[in-house]
C-alpha cells in the first residue's frame, strides 16, 4: 500500500497525517454493522419465541381458560408438552393422521413444484430470451391479489357446478365433489407456493455460464447429457433453496386446507390453529408449535450443510 | 372509566391482576403484570377479590338452576351526561344494520367505531387484554358470569334502559333470563333456534318433518350435507338425536356417541364443517342440507341466485319445540369510555322500529319483542311462508334445550370429542 505518500507531503503543523490503514474507527465501529440486523432478529424472532415458550411451558387461567405465558423459566411446568409429545409417540391418530397427512401432502407438493417450477424456470432462463423479465412478472402477477382472495375464487371454480366441471364435462366427466379431497389441498398448495420455488431455480440456471454447456456438448456430450451433467449438478442449490423455501411454511399451512379441504385432509397447521381457538388448549398449541419447529429443522440443517459445503468446494 | 375515577382500585386486586395477565397473552406483559406476578400465574390466591374464585366454585347457571350475579360495582348514574365522540362497538362480524347503526349516529351526533371478532375465545382474549377497547360488547351468554366474575362487566342502569321493560318479552325482564336473573348485566339482542335447513326442490315438507335429525344421514344428499363447524352446536344436536335430551351433558359416553355420529355423517355421508353452509351455499345449491340457526336460513334468501324461486328453502325444528334454543347478549364492559352513551345504545336496539329494521331487513335474527307478531312476519314477508318454523316465540324458551356453560372438565370432554373429529378418520 502506499503508506508513506502523507509523509513526503508534510503538513504546516508538523504533524504526520494518518493515512487510511491506520485510521482507527474503534473497536466496535464494524461489529456495530450488525446492530440493526440484531435488533430486527431479537424484536421479531427471539421475542416471539420466548412468548411462544412461555405458553407451551405456561398455564391456563382458571377462568376463561385462555392461555395465560409463564415468562420466568424457573416456574415453567413441562406437563402440557410432556403429554402432547406422547401423544404422538403413543400412536394417537388424533395427531398422528395430521403429521402423516403433512408429510406425505407437503412432499407431493414440493415435487410437483420442483417438476413444473424447474421446467419453467429452465425454459426462461435459456429460450425465453427478450421476453424473460416479461415471463418473470407475469409468474409474480398473482401476488397482487392476496392469497385468500385466489383461494376463494378457487372455492368457486371447483364448485360442484363451478366452471371446472363445466369444462370436464365437455369430455363427459361426471361432476366431482373437488372441495375436500387430498389431490385439491396438494394442487392447492402447490399454487400458492411454486412461484417462491421457480424464482431461486431461475436466478441459478441464469447464471451457468454458456461455455460451459458449450464445452459439453463440444466434448461429446449429446443435449440430455450435458443437461444431467452439467445443469443439473450445477442448478442443485437452486433446487435445495427451492425446495426449503417451499416446504418450511406448506408445514405450517393451514388455511389452503381450511378453504379447500375437509376435516378428512386436515393438516399439522390445522392441529396448532385449532388448539388456538378453542379454551384452554393453549399451552398445548405452544408445545406443537415447538414440535414442529424441530421436525422441520432437519430440512433446514440439511440444507445448510449442503450449502456449506457448497461454498467450501467452490 | 374516566367517568368513574373514585371507583377504580387503588391498589391491584386479583381482578386487576387476571384482567393484567390476560393481556399478556398477546402482548408483552406490562411492567404491572410483572410486578403483580408475584405468585405463579394461573394459581388462585384467596385473598385479594373476593367472592367465589376459579372455575367449579361458581354455579354454572341452567334454565333450572338460574343464578342472580353479584354486583361488581354501581351503575352509572341515571344524571350522566351523555358522552360524544365515538362509540366503540366489539361485534360478529356482519351482525348488525349499518343503515340502524348511522341512525344512532345521526341521533346523538357521534360516530360508531365497528370492531369484529370471530369467535368467542378471540373476542375475551383481546377484551381481557386490553387489545381492543369497547363501550359494548356482544358476548354468548354462557361467557357471561365469568365475565362479570373478572370484573369485566359493568351494571346496567335500568332507568336509562326503558325500552327493555316496554318492549321485550317479559320472561327476559321479570325475572330475568337464567344466565342474570334481573337483567343486572344484559340485555338480550336475538333469538334463535338450531335446526336443519333443506333445499324443498329436492325434498318435500312431509319427508323432511318424518326424518328430521335423520336428514344429515340420508343418502339423497350425500356429498351435499353441511355440519356447523362449532363444538357446542354440533355436538349438542347430535345429543338430541340421540335422545339424550342435555345439550350440557357430562356423560363421557353420550358425547361419545355424538361423536361418532358425527365422524358417520362425515365419512359415510360426506358432510362438511362449515359455517357459511346454511346461510350462503344451501341457498346457493352447493349443499341440499345443512345444521342451521334460524336467523341463517331467514336471511339466506338474498344468497339465492338469480332465478331460483325463494320456496326452495325450507327448514326443519322439532314440531314440540324439543330443540336447541338460545339467545345472544348485549353488555357493556366495565372499562367502557363511553358508558351513558353504551346505555343509549342498548336502549336504541331495543327500539321497536329501530330494532325490528335491524332483523327484517338485514340480519335475520329475531329480536324478543312482545310486538313482533309471528304471522305477521310471515304476511310481512320478512320470513318466507316455508320458513315459518324458523320463527322463534316465547315458547320455544321453555319447551327447548338451551346451552350453557361447562365446567372446565366437561368442557374438555367435549374439546377432545371435537378434536377427533378435526383429525379426521
Amino acid at each position: 500500500m502506499a503508506s508513506d505518500a502523507g509523509a513526503v507531503t508534510g503538513r504546516p503543523d508538523g504533524k504526520t497525517p494518518k493515512n487510511r490503514s491506520e485510521i482507527s474507527y474503534g473497536r466496535w465501529y464494524w461489529p456495530s454493522f450488525t446492530f440493526p440486523g440484531i435488533l430486527w432478529l431479537a424484536a421479531l424472532f427471539i421475542l416471539p419465541f420466548y412468548v411462544v415458550l412461555s405458553v407451551a411451558f405456561g398455564t391456563v387461567d382458571p377462568l376463561f381458560r385462555l392461555p395465560l405465558p409463564v415468562y420466568q423459566p424457573w416456574w415453567w411446568s413441562v406437563d402440557t408438552f410432556r403429554t402432547t409429545f406422547e401423544k404422538f409417540t403413543s400412536g394417537s391418530h388424533i395427531y398422528l393422521d395430521p403429521l402423516t397427512r403433512t408429510l406425505v401432502y407437503v412432499g407431493l407438493a414440493s415435487l410437483i413444484c420442483l417438476v413444473l417450477g424447474y421446467a419453467v424456470a429452465y425454459y426462461t432462463a435459456r429460450y425465453a430470451g427478450r421476453w424473460k423479465w416479461l415471463i418473470l412478472v407475469l409468474l409474480i402477477s398473482p401476488f397482487w391479489i392476496s392469497y385468500l382472495m385466489r383461494i376463494y375464487a378457487w372455492q368457486s371454480l371447483l364448485q360442484p357446478d363451478g366452471y371446472i366441471n363445466d369444462a370436464l364435462g365437455v369430455f363427459g366427466v361426471a361432476p366431482i365433489i373437488w372441495v375436500g379431497r387430498p389431490i385439491t389441498v396438494v394442487l392447492g398448495l402447490v399454487y400458492g407456493y411454486i412461484p417462491f420455488m421457480i424464482l431461486p431455480l431461475f436466478g441459478f440456471l441464469d447464471r451457468i455460464d454458456q461455455n460451459l454447456l458449450e464445452a459439453g456438448r463440444d466434448l461429446g456430450a449429446s443435449s440430455y447429457q450435458t443437461f444431467r451433467r452439467v445443469t443439473l449438478p450445477l442448478s442443485k442449490p437452486g433446487i435445495l433453496a427451492g425446495l426449503v423455501i417451499v416446504s418450511l411454511p406448506m408445514f405450517g399451512d393451514y388455511y389452503t386446507n381450511n378453504l379447500l379441504g375437509s376435516t378428512n385432509t386436515s393438516m399439522y397447521g390445522n392441529l396448532i390453529d385449532s388448539a388456538v381457538g378453542q379454551a384452554g388448549q393453549g399451552p398445548e398449541a405452544g408445545s406443537l408449535v415447538l414440535i414442529l419447529i424441530v421436525l422441520v429443522m432437519i430440512p433446514m440443517l440439511y440444507y445448510l450443510r449442503s450449502t456449506r459445503r457448497q461454498t467450501e468446494a467452490a | 372509566m374516566s367517568a368513574h375515577p373514585r371507583r377504580r382500585p387503588s391498589a391491584l386486586n386479583r381482578r386487576d391482576f387476571l384482567r393484567k395477565s390476560f393481556g399478556a397473552a398477546v402482548a408483552l406483559p406490562s411492567a404491572a403484570a410483572i410486578l403483580a406476578a408475584c405468585s405463579k400465574p394461573g394459581t388462585t390466591s384467596s385473598g385479594g377479590g373476593g367472592g367465589t374464585t376459579g372455575n367449579g366454585a361458581r354455579v354454572l347457571a341452567r334454565p333450572d338452576d338460574p343464578v342472580t350475579l353479584p354486583m361488581t360495582q354501581d351503575p352509572i348514574p341515571t344524571d350522566t351526561p351523555i358522552e360524544g365522540g365515538t362509540l366503540n362497538v366489539y361485534n360478529w362480524d356482519a351482525y348488525m344494520y349499518k343503515k340502524v347503526l348511522s341512525a344512532f349516529e345521526d341521533e346523538f351526533g357521534v360516530s360508531v367505531q365497528w370492531t369484529t371478532f370471530n369467535n368467542m375465545e378471540e373476542g375475551i382474549q383481546k377484551l381481557t387484554s386490553g387489545q381492543v377497547e369497547a363501550d359494548v360488547f356482544f358476548p354468548t351468554t354462557d361467557y357471561v358470569a365469568r365475565l362479570v366474575e373478572a370484573g369485566l362487566l359493568q351494571p346496567l342502569n335500568h332507568e336509562l334502559i326503558p325500552n327493555m321493560p316496554a318492549n321485550v318479552w317479559p320472561v327476559f325482564n321479570d325475572p330475568g333470563p337464567y344466565y342474570d336473573l334481573g337483567w343486572r348485566y344484559t340485555i338480550p339482542y336475538t333469538i334463535y333456534t338450531t335446526g336443519v335447513a333443506y333445499r324443498r326442490d329436492r325434498l318435500d315438507d312431509a319427508d323432511a318433518a318424518a326424518k328430521g335429525y335423520e336428514l344429515f344421514f340420508d343418502s339423497l344428499f350425500k356429498d351435499e350435507v353441511s355440519y356447523y363447524d362449532s363444538y357446542r352446536d354440533a355436538l349438542g344436536m347430535m345429543l338430541l338425536r340421540d335422545g339424550v335430551m342435555d345439550p350440557n351433558s357430562d356423560d363421557p359416553a353420550a358425547i361419545g356417541k355424538a361423536k361418532d355420529a358425527i365422524l358417520e355423517m362425515i365419512n359415510a355421508n360426506g358432510a362438511r364443517l362449515t359455517i357459511n353452509g346454511a346461510y350462503a351455499k344451501l341457498p346457493e345449491g352447493e349443499f341440499g342440507i345443512a345444521q342451521s340457526w334460524s336467523g341463517d336460513i331467514v336471511g339466506a334468501k338474498y344468497y339465492l341466485p338469480k332465478g331460483t324461486p325463494e320456496d326452495v328453502l325450507g327448514y326443519w325444528y322439532p314440531p314440540d319445540g324439543k330443540g336447541l334454543v338460545g339467545n345472544d347478549t348485549i353488555v357493556i364492559p366495565s372499562g367502557a369510555k363511553s358508558p351513558r352513551l353504551a346505555h343509549e345504545f342498548l336502549n336504541f336496539f331495543l327500539d321497536e322500529h329501530w330494532g325490528y329494521l335491524n332483523f327484517a331487513d338485514w340480519n335475520g335474527y329475531q329480536p324478543p319483542f312482545t310486538s313482533i307478531v309471528p304471522d305477521k312476519l310471515v304476511s310481512d314477508g320478512v320470513v318466507l311462508p316455508t320458513l315459518s318454523s324458523a320463527v322463534v316465540n316465547e315458547k320455544s324458551f321453555t319447551t327447548g334445550y338451551i346451552q350453557g356453560e361447562l365446567s372446565a372438565d366437561t368442557d374438555a370432554l367435549w374439546l377432545d370429542a371435537w378434536n377427533e373429529i378435526q383429525a379426521g378418520g
